[in-house]
């Protein structure tokens, strides 16, 4: 702590002389009128003690006045030291990309510096390193005093792109103020340029260097695109021990879709991690983004070069290559077209444009342009993808766009002259991308090429016979690759494309390739929007300029090219800070400097305003004593106070009421408690939500929904419990089996959810099992799969299917009507994870996707929950319902 | 406040003097001043209520033989002959005065003004005296006798606009043997008071001195250091420990009380005093009793 005005504190000497005079001063005496003040005249001369202020009032004067004298001596808590030299302070900040995780740190040092300044009366000169968001480059605000450089300094932002170091350079050798204090706070990323700048920095002044954040800067770059997986890249400056660190996928719309973690060695620079996601996900990802504090370097923005593959179909006999069952490509073309953009035409055309895979079935390629043009292609990252066949078999030339040497001819197993049988595929290697795929038993293989053995074979085979010669060989080419399948895309020689694997084996085979963007390649794209220091997504900056679309891969970022989204609807592209490879250097210390370290240092805090509060109090309360002593504060007057402070002191807290006081005043639905914290939340906020939608929809009023537990709560004030199933759950305990059966044979009914098991996204695995042990003992009926028949699905809207978070799955329910009940079913079984798609968070928001998505999906969600809530409410009332052709026909009749 | 208060006085009176029975003062003298009235002078006079029957004797109005009584007498004419007489009927003036001074208007903590106090009691002895029958005056100059219902209203007023400042009855004439009741907190110096009684008692007239203090002035309740104010303009009074003096305070009003009770006995009148923290009805029966007819 410091005194800003240590001289004020001479003014305590003065305090004994307010002692004194305060003590010879009485108090004022309080005024009473008083009829009979004859008497009182009479008696007056009894007693004459002189009246003295009480010792304790004293002390509260005295402490009050003590306070407002140390008050105005200003002590500073936390105060930094006072900084070298006497001339105007040199303020320079690194504000590139890389200060943005550690950007309030900064400030608050920044700040500091300037409070220490002010104190000592000094003037700032400001300059910040990088490129401003409208173009301008770095130059020195001259010095000016500390208030008005606030506003500057709180102006200033961390930009998208790195500093300008020979530009800062270049005006601090202009800068030539003797006396000069420089302080620098760098974001710790060398650049280039960055001996000069040290240089420049310190022939300034006397030079005191903040540096750097304790975590390693961190760039993520773009992404590889495997067969079965994205590989996510990461680097860091060089830490000494290992670190890790989270990547997040996610989608357009916010959503997470997968997770992956980077561990990093001590000492190295650079870590990468899988992830691994279907198609169809990884399709709508727009952006991979680091689990630490926003900054652009930790997000890479994904665009079609990610997601759109086109796949250009070329064959050998192009008359009778569509022929159905018989031609070469009709299987080929069977297998892609649902999943991506395929094309056909002759070679020429195709390469025209962009084009992500090339497959040639059965096409031998002669020396040629057509060879040297695919050649070209393939060189450049294309994926070529070749199919044997007669044709092939019967080339005269060898092929050279070959990842082997093939033998001449072809090998035919089984058949009328034969001894062999046709072979099976042997399961694949798990480094090649087809690892994982099942291989059915039934696949033969009847005829195919052979590859000249080499010792060099094994590692370019992705996929074997079960005799062990190869049927898919590969060869990478300059950027791309060429693979062999050994065999016809068309049944003659396997019947391999008549399976699913023929399907899957494509499809990784697509996704590994590298996507492409359509549009001509000079095509100079505009940017559409752009990222912010902080990665958040803004639009353009003056500064920035357009692209062109073949530039992306080599520019660097910049002010003129700020990472994020150029170009038109149909042809957008993603410039990146990780897009362009280079080494994150960490910047040296700078000679002759004094380092501090950017740590969370507390800010100063000034004193003054408190002790004045406190010296304010003190004297409050004295006016009040004072009021007392001479009998003008009265019990009334001090009650009308209180009522007028204690709302104010006694603010009320906000108390949570005791929700279930007494169930049976409100309708209100139950959920099963699990234990789980995070599914009873969901199941919580779902059954809110949809109580929600049903008192939006319907006159029945639902109140909150409730926790319960059998065998302890009475749930006989439940119409409808909600049963999510977690893997873990316990069996059930003999009375909460009792209090079930009881329940559900009163006309109750259990909505049991293995959310999601059967949905194949596998997020709830295992929750199949964990219902068979949780329902042992119950009295669950004869099952069938829900159909639009049921009275469920005609209760309140007309429903044709039961959406929750996921779709298609069969819904159970009571396969044989119980009069008993209402023909009621007691329990409803089902996996569409409902309460995720039912919840509403705080703000009113549904935190669960719904997949595959859209709002129809989750209205149908709310639909079948409403008509459940009927269901339960209300029966079979609606029963007749299902009914009504029969009698609308009848009517007719 | 001022302009409401003689109704709500006459009023808050009313209702308190009809709890109790019509109030008699007893007239032990025959003056010439008393008038015809309600009461009965337990002699034979003119008056409705009846006396007795006696003897005709000879010279007596034919018309005032109850011819009824004689017929049941069963005797001869004249010598069973009765004649019905009635008791002589008078009224008495009762003279109220009600101290106003300044003094009288103050209260203490949770209490009344002891000039409310004094009203309500002045006006309620009324209510009952004219209920009685008799005719109550005010004692201030130019103030004439009342009688009835109507007198009751006309008496608050008067009380209401009497502002003298003297806290003593002033100088006028009063009727002879009138009984004469003082309510007022009579802290004047005691030879003032001596000196006025002794004039009433001279007119001649009797009756009685209620004295109305606030339970603070027979306590004193103050503590500390206080600056006592007076309300007569007889100055102020720093104390510097009211607790220190409150018992000589106590016996000086004490030795006050004691010379009012002396010099009213000597006047012939009755003493009480009455604290404003009591409930009015003490004061009312007090007088009450001390108007009632001696046997």
């Amino acid at each position: 702590m410091i005194l800003v005005f240590p001289w004020a504190l001479a003014a305590l000497a003065g305090l004994p002389l307010l002692w004194w005079l305060l003590r010879v001063t009485p108090p004022t005496p309080r005024t009473e009128t008083f009829p009979a003040l004859r008497f009182l005249l009479n008696l007056r001369a009894t007693e004459e003690t002189p009246a003295r202020t009480p010792w304790w009032l004293l002390a509260l004067r005295l402490s009050a006045a003590a306070l407002a004298i140390l008050a105005l001596a200003h002590p500073v808590l936390d105060a930094g030291s006072a900084l070298p030299g006497d001339g105007p302070v040199l303020l320079t900040i690194d504000n590139g990309w890389a200060s943005a995780p550690g950007w309030s740190r900064r400030l608050a040092a920044a700040n500091d510096v300037l409070d220490r300044a002010e104190r000592a009366g000094r003037k700032v000169a400001l300059l910040a390193t990088a490129v401003n968001r409208a173009g301008n480059s770095p130059a020195i605000v001259a010095p000016m005093p500390v208030p008005d450089l606030r506003a500057r300094l709180a102006a200033l932002r961390p930009e998208a792109w790195p500093e300008s170091r020979p530009v800062a350079t270049a005006a601090l050798r202009g800068w030539s103020h003797p006396g000069t204090t420089t302080i620098y706070i760098g974001d710790g990323l060398a650049g280039d340029g960055f001996p000069a700048f040290a240089e420049a920095l310190a022939a300034t002044g006397a030079v005191t260097q903040i540096c750097c954040d304790p975590t390693p800067i961190r760039v993520l770059r773009t992404p590889l695109a495997e067969a079965d997986r994205l590989v996510v890249r990461l680097s860091q400056t060089p830490q000494p021990v290992a670190t890790q660190v989270g990547v997040l996928a996610q989608s357009g719309d916010g959503r997470i879709l997968s997770r992956a973690t980077i561990g990093i060695a001590a000492g190295e620079a650079a870590g990468t991690a899988g992830i691994v996601l279907p198609t169809e996900l990884r399709n709508i990802l727009t952006k991979l983004v680091l689990d630490a504090p926003p900054s652009v370097g930790s997000m890479v923005l994904l665009d079609e070069r990610w997601r759109r593959r086109p796949v250009g179909l070329l064959s050998g006999d192009p008359i009778a290559a569509d022929a159905p069952f018989a031609g070469t490509l009709f299987y080929l073309n069977r297998a892609l077209g649902p999943y991506g953009e395929v094309r056909t035409g002759d070679a020429k055309t195709l390469l025209e444009r962009q084009l992500a895979v090339l497959i040639l079935a059965d096409r031998p390629l002669p020396d040629g342009a057509e060879r040297t043009a695919i050649a070209e292609w393939v060189a450049k990252g294309g994926l070529l993808i070749r199919f044997a066949g007669p044709r092939m078999a019967a080339a005269e030339a060898p092929d050279k766009l070959l990842p082997v040497r093939l033998l001449g001819g072809d090998r035919q197993l089984g058949g009328a002259l034969s001894w062999s049988k046709p072979t099976g595929l042997a399961p694949f290697a798990p480094n090649a991308p087809f690892a994982g795929l099942i291989v059915p038993s039934e696949i033969a293989i009847e005829r195919q090429v052979l590859a000249e053995p080499d010792a060099g074979l094994p590692e370019h085979t992705w996929a074997t016979l079960t005799d062990g010669t190869p049927l898919v060989t590969q060869a990478p080419l300059g950027a791309g690759r060429v693979v062999l399948f050994h065999t016809t895309a068309n049944a003659d020689w396997s019947n391999l494309p008549l399976s699913g694997l023929f399907v899957d084996m494509l499809r990784r085979l697509t996704a590994m390739s590298a996507g492409v963007t359509t549009g001509a390649e000079a095509t100079v794209l505009a940017p559409v929007e752009t990222l912010d220091g902080f990665g958040a997504r803004t639009p353009p900056p003056l500064s920035a300029i357009g692209l062109a679309a073949n530039a992306f891969a080599v520019t660097p970022v910049s002010a003129q090219h700020p990472p994020g989204l150029y170009g038109p609807e149909s042809n957008r592209q993603a410039l990146n800070l990780g897009s362009a490879p280079g080494e994150l250097a960490p910047t040296p210390p700078i000679p002759g400097s004094r380092q501090e370290p950017l740590t969370d240092t507390p800010p100063e805090k000034s004193l003054a305003p408190a002790l004045i509060v406190a010296a304010f109090v003190l004297l409050a309360i004295d006016t009040i004593v004072s009021l007392m002593l001479r009998g003008l504060w009265r019990a009334r007057l001090s009650a009308a106070a209180l009522a007028l402070l204690l709302p104010i002191l006694l603010a009320p807290p906000a108390r949570a009421l005791d929700i279930v006081a007494n169930p049976a005043l409100a309708t209100r639905l139950g959920y099963i408690a699990t234990g789980n914290e995070e599914i009873d939340g969901i199941a919580r906020s779902g059954l809110s939500g949809l109580s929600d939608f049903v008192n939006r929809h319907t006159s029945a009023t639902l109140v909150q929904p409730d926790a319960v537990e059998p065998g302890t709560t009475d749930l006989s004030f439940y119409p409808l419990l909600y049963w999510p199933i977690v893997v873990d759950a316990p069996k059930l305990d003999p009375a909460q089996i009792a209090a079930l059966n009881d329940y559900m044979s009163r006309g109750g009914i259990v909505l049991i959810d293995t959310r999601g098991s059967g949905s194949g996204a596998g997020f709830a695995p295992g929750t199949e099992n964990a219902l068979r042990r949780i329902t042992q003992g119950l009295n669950i009926p004869v099952l069938a799969p829900l159909t639009a028949e049921h009275v469920l699905s005609r209760s309140f809207y007309l429903l044709t299917d039961f959406p929750g978070r996921f779709v298609g799955e069969a819904v159970w329910a009571q396969r044989d009507q119980d009069r008993a009940n209402d023909s009621v079913s007691p329990v409803i079984i089902g996996g569409n994870d409902w309460a995720a798609a039912w919840a509403v968070d705080a703000a009113g928001r549904n935190p669960y996707a719904v997949i595959p998505g859209g709002q129809r999906q989750r209205t149908m969600a709310y639909r079948f929950g409403l008509n459940l809530v009927m269901y339960a409410l209300t029966g079979n009332y609606k029963g007749d319902q299902v009914h009504i052709p029969a009698i609308l026909q009848r009517l007719g009749q | 406040m001022a302009a409401d208060r003689p109704a709500i006085t006459a009023r808050q009176a009313e209702a308190f003097a009809s709890r109790l029975p019509p109030l008699l003062v007893a007239a032990e003298r025959v003056a010439a001043t008393v008038a015809q009235g309600l009461h009965g002078r337990r002699r034979v006079g003119q008056g409705d209520s009846f006396w007795q029957f006696r003897h005709y004797v000879a010279g007596d109005a034919l018309n005032r033989v109850d011819w009824r009584q004689s017929a049941k007498s069963g005797q001869p004419a004249s010598a069973g002959w009765f004649v019905r007489e009635t008791e002589w009927e008078a009224a008495q003036t009762v003279c109220l005065w009600r101290d106003s001074s300044p003094s009288m208007h103050w209260r203490g903590d949770g209490t009344v003004e002891k000039q409310e106090r004094a009203g309500l009691l002045a006006l309620a002895l009324a209510a009952l005296l004219l209920r009685g029958g008799e005719r109550v005056m005010p004692i201030h100059p130019g103030a004439r006798p009342v009688v009835g219902r109507l007198g009751l209203e006309r008496l608050a007023l008067a009380l209401e606009t009497d502002r003298d400042n003297a806290g003593l009855p002033p100088d006028t004439p009063l009727p002879r043997h009138a009984t004469v009741v003082l309510i007022g907190d009579f802290l004047s110096p005691l030879p003032d008071i001596e000196a006025t009684m002794a004039r009433l008692a001279a007119t001649p007239a009797r009756g009685y001195v209620l004295q109305i203090l606030d339970p603070a002035e027979t306590a004193l309740p103050y503590r500390g250091r206080t600056r006592f104010r007076g309300l007569e303009n007889d100055g102020e009074a720093i104390v510097p420990r009211v607790e220190s003096i409150r018992d000589d305070y106590r016996h000086a009003l004490e030795a006050h009380r004691a010379g009012l009770a002396a010099i009213c006995a000597a006047a012939g009148f009755g003493f009480g005093v009455h604290l404003t923290d009591r409930p009015p009805e003490t004061a009312l029966l007090a007088l009450y009793a001390a108007l009632a007819p001696t046997r």
